[in-house]
């Protein structure tokens, strides 16, 4: 009988086999002759990028406006004229292959089967109530990627832009639109959850992907279309220069978007479990009391133990532990057994109470869950507050060195005569705090040992204090003050150490036969003093390779000689090595410049320096004049510095995944370990929704309790580094010392992102529990 | 009207893709205050008979009216709400939750309908004297005795003072003088408060000594 079957089946399988296998030939070698007839139309790249286009979905879209394009100016669409025969034979071998497939399909056969009894019984009513999709929860999830998006652009233009706008600063625009943004996403989710009673996991992908995703994706291609991101560019310049801060744009468009869609996430998953089971029940006081009793995470000993690790690193503690638990041992061994000598079932009693002393696997995971979300917290935050560090540090050398904003001319040799009118309009400007003139040159500086390329600038004593923190810097035993009063430098006398030859001595003599030249005074950097191998008081000569007139073999470098006044100290390799400052007047006779080559002005407020520039350049009327900020002139650093803390962010972020994952194998094994737990709950009546609760709860406070042991050990390693220090070679870091500086928002935003992370990661295997059926687990025995 | 009433009732299993038919076209009323043993051989579906009355499994179609309202057309929420209220479980095996001491999983039920700690713990306490664990109040079931355990689980079934009772074999897994103290208690139980009990028995001498004899064979209620 069987094999009658069998054989029968046999019959119908081999023809249908047949069928398939020439159907799928058949439709192969219509595309290949329809591929031939393409390339021979040469028009592969075309075809693959509109092939490319469909991918996303939006490609229809896009076809039809390239065809509306196309439609409009013929003159840019590409004749086609594919070989006729090829593409005949092509699409009819591709049609015929897809009917025999289609005929090959297997059709299920009707079953005729005779009624049961309970046909006319009325039916369980949750087997009825069944719904895959629901329009209402789409639009609510659809408006909450869309809108978000929408809000956040249209908002930060609204609050950054200066001249409708509120003229906020950008960062500060930014984080108010994202806030709201998030929470427009988050509401929204949370709406649709709730409305529809359930995650509705296909209309969220289909939102985000449709929906969500298009923006960003614009955002990224607008720089291939010139034309597109002019037009577009100008009304989202705020938009574009705030991502452009972090030197990658895209990566910017995209982390908001994850932000967005996280936020989303956390939204929908908040509306399931307020709103899912009917009723809005935002009280967890029982789900608290069930979850702390699962999970005993705030435990003295499992979070001390966690922070000596992250402080001391794993060896040490498990030494130490295991010490104490070798000790304990020995101590209980010889009570159990003098116990024994009295009574022995004492002694078996004591020996099971110790045994039941050993932690089930479930705790060990919790220990080790807690340990990775902390491991990851603090290496966030170690890492971004020294990079923190590193930008703070450069920034205030920097900015002590240099000035918050200057103001250049537009002329032949950009000198700038009329320097005092405009230090005295610039003087006037709201949030300029001091002025100075100055002028710039490149020039070569010799002593008598060695001659190095350095930055000449001059600079007005009296006012560069007001602007720069020059004399600050200028270390004891010179001062700015002599640059303008030479005749006050202490002349130095070189060592008579013994003359090694009568040229030499020839120098000396001549130095000290009459009284030494009265010299004008130059400011030298530490590193450039010291290559020069010159101190103060010592002569050095300055020469420019213009300016000395024409000579018979072209132009002739024009030097003189100047004084050491002072020598100072940035603490900037950078500066240190290539800067000497001399007085305007002295400029402006050596380089031959009239007047200065600009002006140059401290703000109160450094974040603000691009705004005043601005309203600097509106009370000198624009043209000739233009002005530049400090980050504008150090464009390329800084924005080097914040895309590699961003890198970094991102990299260290995939610890905090991997903790993540770690909490969900804990939340998962607990789940399983409590299966006839959550039947029992269930029968006492806990509603799904409290189920999930439970479990969110223990990978919230696991989450947490990682994250303060972060937080509290990351901090702990930032003051060490801090107050101990670890040194730098300065020739490659620019600095001596591994700078820190603790932003406060950035490490609360570590800690919150881990902690939602945790809360995230515990939704599937809560969501798991909750589908624990009552009769399962109370099965499992 | 009946407390119970339950009309045409189908529960089926799928094992190997072949169907089993627990429970087919099950009819029957349970009176308010009633005390109903129900017997029948291993296998024909006792325990999922009691299940589906305690809306803990779903069954493919029938309805289960409970003062006249059906239960099975109530949302999850309201299933939970109604499981928690109305209807206690005392089963096989005790099933207290190990975390928790005997006062706490006596309270348990009062917990999830957020009465006040203190006062659930106190009336949970009260209970446990009543079955005599007065001085077990802090013990984990892990410490209890299996009476002892059963009388705690019996304990937590009554706090809210359901108006149904389902005890599945209640007494299966102790000795009979541990069970004997259970089936009195059970009658008390039933004399005293007035709760409505459905007892799923294999103990032919419980089943024979209580007023009420149901027999479960071939997916059909039959008085026996």
């Amino acid at each position: 009988m069987e094999t009658a079957a069998a054989l029968s089946l046999a019959r119908t399988e081999r023809p249908r086999w047949a069928l398939r296998a020439g159907g799928g030939a058949l439709a192969v070698a219509g595309a290949v002759f329809l591929l031939v007839a393409v390339a021979r139309a040469g028009a592969v790249g075309m075809l693959l990028s509109q092939l490319a286009l469909l991918a996303p979905g939006w490609g229809g879209l896009l076809q039809a406006l390239l065809g509306v394009a196309a439609a409009v100016r013929p003159a840019e669409a590409v004749a086609l004229a594919p070989p006729a025969r090829w593409l005949v034979a092509g699409a009819l071998a591709w049609l015929a292959g897809f009917l025999l497939l289609a005929l090959s399909a297997p059709r299920a056969e009707a079953r005729e089967e005779p009624p049961s009894a309970a046909a006319r019984a009325p039916l369980y009513p949750p087997l009825a109530a069944w719904r895959d999709f629901s329009p209402a929860t789409f639009a609510a999830y659809a408006f909450a990627i869309l809108g978000a998006e929408v809000t956040l652009v249209v908002l930060q233009t609204l609050l950054a832009s200066g001249s409708r706008g509120l003229g906020l600063a950008a960062p500060a625009a930014f984080v108010l639109s994202l806030l709201s943004a998030a929470l427009l996403a988050f509401g929204c989710g949370a709406l649709g959850a709730a409305r529809a009673r359930r995650l509705a996991a296909p209309e969220a992908t289909i939102a985000v992907l449709y929906l969500g995703t298009p923006l960003p994706l614009l955002l990224t291609v607008l720089p291939a279309f010139p034309r597109a991101a002019l037009w577009v560019g100008y009304r989202m310049r705020e938009v574009t220069y705030l991502a452009e801060l972090i030197g990658r744009p895209e990566l910017a468009y995209w982390l908001t978007f994850t932000l967005l869609v996280l936020a989303l996430a956390l939204g929908i998953l908040s509306g399931f479990v307020a709103g899912g089971s009917g009723a809005l029940d935002l009280k967890s006081r029982f789900e608290l009391f069930v979850a702390n009793r699962h999970v005993q995470v705030f435990r003295p000993r499992l979070l001390l133990g966690a922070l000596a690790v992250l402080l001391l690193g794993i060896v040490p503690p498990l030494l130490v532990l295991a010490v104490l638990r070798a000790a304990d041992a020995a101590v209980e061994r010889t009570r159990i057994r003098a116990l024994g000598m009295k009574d022995p079932m004492l002694a078996a009693a004591a020996q099971r109470a110790w045994a039941e002393r050993a932690q089930s696997a479930t705790a060990m995971m919790t220990a080790l869950s807690v340990g990775g979300a902390g491991v990851g917290v603090m290496a966030l935050i170690i890492v971004l507050s020294v990079m923190s560090g590193f930008e703070a540090d450069l920034q205030a050398k920097i900015l002590g060195t240099n000035a918050h904003v200057v103001v250049l001319k537009y002329s032949d040799n950009g000198s700038m005569p009329e320097y005092a009118e405009v230090v005295k309009k610039v003087e006037g400007t709201r949030g300029v705090v001091g002025v100075t003139p100055f002028i710039f040159g490149q020039v070569m500086i010799a002593s008598e040992g060695n001659v190095d390329g350095t930055i000449l600038k001059g600079i007005d004593p009296r006012s560069a204090g007001k602007v720069t923190d020059l004399p600050k810097n200028v270390l004891p035993g010179g001062s700015i003050d002599w640059l303008s009063d030479p005749s006050a430098i202490p002349v130095r006398t070189p060592p008579r150490s013994a003359p090694a030859d009568p040229a030499d001595d020839a120098v000396v003599v001549r130095k000290s036969s009459g009284p030494p030249p009265l010299l004008p005074g130059i400011l030298l950097g530490r590193e450039l003093a010291a290559s020069l191998r010159v101190l103060v008081g010592d002569r050095v000569t300055v020469i420019s390779p213009l300016g000395g007139g024409m000579g018979p073999s072209g132009p002739v470098p024009r030097a003189r000689a100047f004084r050491v006044a002072g020598i100072f100290y940035t603490g900037m390799y950078e500066y240190d090595s290539k800067f000497a400052y001399v007085s305007l007047a002295e400029a402006q006779t050596f380089l031959d410049i009239k007047g200065a080559t600009g002006v140059e002005m401290k703000v109160a407020d450094v974040d603000d320096a691009r705004r005043v520039a601005g309203s600097v350049l509106q009370t000198l009327d624009g043209y000739p004049y233009r002005t530049k900020d400090w980050g504008e002139m150090n464009r390329n650093l800084f924005s080097a510095l914040r895309l590699e803390k961003l890198v970094m962010g991102i990299i260290l972020t995939i610890i905090v995944i991997v903790a993540a994952g770690l909490i969900v194998a804990t939340v998962t094994m607990l789940v399983l370990e409590k299966r006839k737990e959550i039947a029992v709950l269930k029968a006492l009546g806990v509603p799904d929704s409290g189920v999930v609760k439970v479990f969110l709860a223990e990978g919230l406070q696991i989450g947490l309790a990682g994250g303060l042991l972060g937080l509290l050990s990351g901090l702990a390693w930032c003051l060490f580094i801090e107050k101990v220090g670890l040194r730098l070679d300065p020739q490659v870091y620019y600095i001596h010392q591994l700078p820190v500086r603790v932003e406060p928002l950035q490490t609360a935003l570590v800690v919150v992102i881990a902690v939602l992370v945790s809360y995230l990661a515990s939704v599937f295997p809560a969501l798991r529990a909750a589908r624990v059926e009552p009769v399962e687990g109370l099965k499992a025995e | 009207m009946a407390l119970v009433e339950i009309r045409d009732v189908f529960k089926s299993y799928w094992l190997h893709g072949k169907r089993i038919d627990v429970l087919s076209g099950v009819s029957l009323d349970v009176e308010r205050g009633e005390l109903v043993s129900l017997v029948g051989a291993s296998g024909t579906g006792k325990s999922t008979f009691l299940h589906v009355l305690g809306t803990l499994d779903a069954p493919v179609a029938g309805t289960l009216r409970f003062d006249g309202v059906n239960v099975f057309d109530l949302n999850d929420a309201q299933m939970a709400r109604f499981r928690n209220r109305t209807i206690g479980f005392v089963f096989q095996s005790h099933y207290l939750l190990p975390e928790f001491t005997a006062q706490e999983n006596v309270a348990m039920p009062a917990l999830v309908q957020r009465v006040d700690r203190a006062v659930a713990l106190g009336q949970a306490g009260q209970l446990l004297e009543r079955v005599g664990l007065g001085n077990r109040l802090e013990h984990r079931p892990g410490e209890l005795s299996g009476g002892e355990a059963q009388r705690v689980a019996l304990a937590r079934a009554l706090i809210l003072r359901p108006s149904l009772l389902l005890a599945d074999e209640p007494t299966g897994n102790l000795d009979p003088a541990t069970g004997e103290g259970i089936h009195q208690l059970l009658r008390e139980v039933n004399r005293d408060l007035g709760v409505t009990m459905v007892v799923v028995t294999h103990n032919e001498t419980l089943a024979a000594s209580l007023p009420r004899r149901l027999r479960l064979a071939k997916g059909q209620v039959h008085p026996a």
